[in-house]
């Protein structure tokens, strides 16, 4: 049994101009120890997915509509409240994009780390203080039990990020889910707060999802990776699978548009033209098709089911693994590298 | 810190004489009504002689100049003058008068403090509810009625309408000047000038508590497994009380100072009162006294809550090296 399993997860949002559907049918296991890669543009429903399992999105206007969402053989929709409580930030712990604005700016960084100590782990304020102060000395912060009694403005941006890390992984959590954790951070702090999950996830044994749209990021992590465009999985499967034959044109797109130093080649990088769809007004059948290089009459008309391309490796498009598809890309590239 | 509170108290010097001489130039004879040494003079005849010799006595036939000058040493001695109509120095006027609007002024505040900021959480907190609905209405209304027209409004119902059950008790002018009033004649008044300000504290706290609710690190709360109560009181509030904490200090300041219009209406025997009722005596040095004291008492309760600001948001650290 895998430690979580999501399986069609629907979650959706009312608004005043229709039913937004952010996450629509999104499947996906996570074994023990293993890190996934939640990749797509904004607005594709990664964070949501999270949020999801979290069982953090605001509601109303949102709503889990159907799904199931497995910790452990038991069912996370279905918990009570106070169950729900229990399981974040003990058993689930979610880092944020944004280093900036998630750490509570009038409370002390040793403080925000110590608090789900003191709630899962019912330490006393003494020992949560000192519990944080070692966090933060693992996160690789400088001087901890001095910098445990700052605020936050009082830290970088890379520190509060690994503060934030700290704060996480602080109930040594089954699962972290890091929503872009270096988006917001400068290039060279980026990797080393990459290098420092990793390492954490060696030491400890935590299972991380990642979301993000840095592909070079999956490349260094991720076991698995899920493709999500629209709300929808358009690509599941391991990372060498979806990066050494990625079947689905959006996963092409992304890894066209990814800057590459490995290939002494003067390809130029190909942005995906166009915008993602407004998710109140998805466009009929594949969700992808205005945008896509090589869409039929099929892919207006009808939606691509996720399908088995090959043991382990899933894609939603009509021609994935046929010939067809493939030999279409590779005139199209070679027309365009010129 | 302290650089930057010598720097504000320094900065109050221009502030108060600013205050002092418009003060000073409103008493200017013949600008305003009315003639001040006539009412010292009370009943007896005014004769040329007279008037020069009080004149004389109060310096009125000096340069203007020259009188403010004498006004502001005396001043700076802590000697406010002596009343036309009493006889009696101002400072033992106000002295008296004051208790009664700290009294007063301390009961407004608790009342605006309590309903003012429940009403705005419970606002933010079940926001579009039926109680976010009544809070914002109640409160549009709040800010439009005249103080004065509320407290009268207040007498007729609890005092002549409900005459039965309140014994009169909550409408009863204080008649005994200087006799402690007891707390029944305190809820009224009190009530009535927390009314506006009550008003503005719950719109205030609603719409930070909304902000705050918002940011980034409220949902880093609640995916830490805090209860949402623990979300609400501790991490929201502490963030949307900054702006409120600031508004409650400057009308704290306000009306210590004494609340002139529901001091009169209520025959609050307050220092905004006495103030009132020497305006329309053209008591002047009762006048400036008063208004120098709450002047004096407004600056200085700003100041308190600019610093009260450091202790409540780390960020803000005056006058120091900034990280």
């Amino acid at each position: 049994m895998a430690l979580l399993e999501v399986s069609d997860l629907k979650t959706q949002f009312t608004t005043r101009d229709g039913v937004v559907r952010a996450v629509d049918g999104v499947s996906f296991a996570l074994e023990e120890g293993h890190t996934l890669a939640i990749v797509g543009e904004s607005g594709s429903g990664k964070s949501v997915t999270a949020l999801s399992i979290m069982r953090l999105i605001p509601d109303p206007p949102g709503k889990i509509a159907a799904g199931k969402v497995v910790l452990r053989g038991e069912s996370v929709l279905d918990m009570s409240d106070a169950d729900v409580r229990a399981m974040r930030g003990d058993r689930i712990a979610m880092i944020f994009q944004d280093p900036m604005t998630s750490l509570n700016p009038v409370f002390r960084v040793g403080f925000q780390i110590g608090e789900a100590l003191r709630i899962h782990k019912g330490m006393s304020r003494k020992e949560a203080d000192a519990r944080a102060v070692e966090m933060l000395d693992l996160v690789g912060i400088p001087n901890a039990p001095h910098r445990a009694k700052d605020y936050p403005h009082q830290f970088s941006g890379g520190m509060r990020q690994r503060a934030m890390i700290a704060m996480a992984l602080a109930c040594d959590p089954d699962i972290l889910i890091a929503d872009e954790p270096t988006t917001a951070l400068d290039v060279t702090i980026q990797a080393q707060i990459l290098e420092l999950m990793i390492e954490l996830q060696q030491r400890k044994g935590t299972a991380i999802i990642m979301i993000t749209h840095d592909l070079g990021v999956v490349a260094d992590m991720a076991d698995d990776v899920m493709v999500m465009y629209a709300g929808k999985q358009v690509e599941y499967g391991s990372a060498d699978a979806v990066f050494y034959s990625p079947q689905h044109p959006y996963t092409w797109g992304l890894l066209d548009s990814l800057p590459r130093h490995d290939i002494d080649e003067k390809g130029t990088l190909l942005p995906i033209e166009g915008q993602p769809p407004s998710l109140i007004d998805v466009p009929p059948g594949c969700a992808f098709h205005p945008r896509c290089p090589y869409a039929q009459a099929v892919c207006r008309e009808t939606c691509p089911e996720l399908r088995e391309i090959e043991p382990g490796h899933m894609a939603a498009c009509h021609f994935a693994g046929t010939d067809s598809l493939v030999r279409g890309r590779v005139a199209t590239a070679e027309g365009e590298v010129r | 810190m302290f650089k930057y509170v010598m720097r504000r108290i320094l900065q109050m010097i221009p502030v108060f004489l600013g205050v002092t001489l418009i003060l000073f130039v409103l008493r200017i004879p013949g600008l305003l009504p009315g003639d001040p040494i006539q009412l010292i003079v009370g009943e007896k005849t005014l004769t040329p002689a007279l008037r020069a010799q009080i004149e004389e006595k109060n310096h009125l036939n000096e340069p203007a100049y020259v009188q403010y000058g004498y006004y502001v040493s005396n001043l700076l001695q802590g000697d406010l003058g002596e009343s036309y109509q009493k006889s009696r120095s101002v400072t033992s006027i106000l002295a008296d008068k004051f208790p009664n609007t700290i009294r007063l002024a301390v009961a407004a505040i608790l009342v605006e403090i309590v309903v003012g900021l429940l009403a705005g959480i419970i606002s933010a907190v079940k926001q579009y509810s039926f109680w976010d609905v009544l809070v914002t209405l109640s409160t549009s209304i709040l800010v439009s009625v005249p103080v004065f027209w509320l407290g009268m409004l207040l007498q007729m119902l609890f005092g002549i309408k409900l005459k039965q059950w309140t014994g009169g008790a909550l409408f009863l002018p204080i008649t005994g000047m200087g006799t402690p009033p007891d707390i029944a004649h305190l809820i009224l008044p009190a009530v009535t000038l927390a009314s506006v300000s009550t008003a503005y504290v719950a719109r205030i706290m609603r719409s930070q508590m909304l902000e705050a609710l918002g940011q980034d690190y409220i949902r880093t709360a609640m995916a830490k497994g805090l209860t949402e109560r623990a979300v609400v009181f501790k991490h929201a509030l502490k963030n949307a009380m900054i702006p409120v904490v600031t508004f409650i200090g400057i009308d704290l300041g306000a009306l210590m100072g004494g609340a002139i219009l529901t001091e009169s209406v209520f025959s609050w025997p307050g220092v905004g009162r006495e103030i009132y009722l020497a305006v329309l005596q053209r008591d002047w040095p009762v006048v400036m006294g008063g208004v120098v004291i709450v002047v004096l008492i407004v600056m200085v309760v700003n100041l308190l809550v600019d610093i009260s600001y450091a202790l409540l948001d780390p960020r803000i650290r005056y006058g120091g090296a900034a990280e």
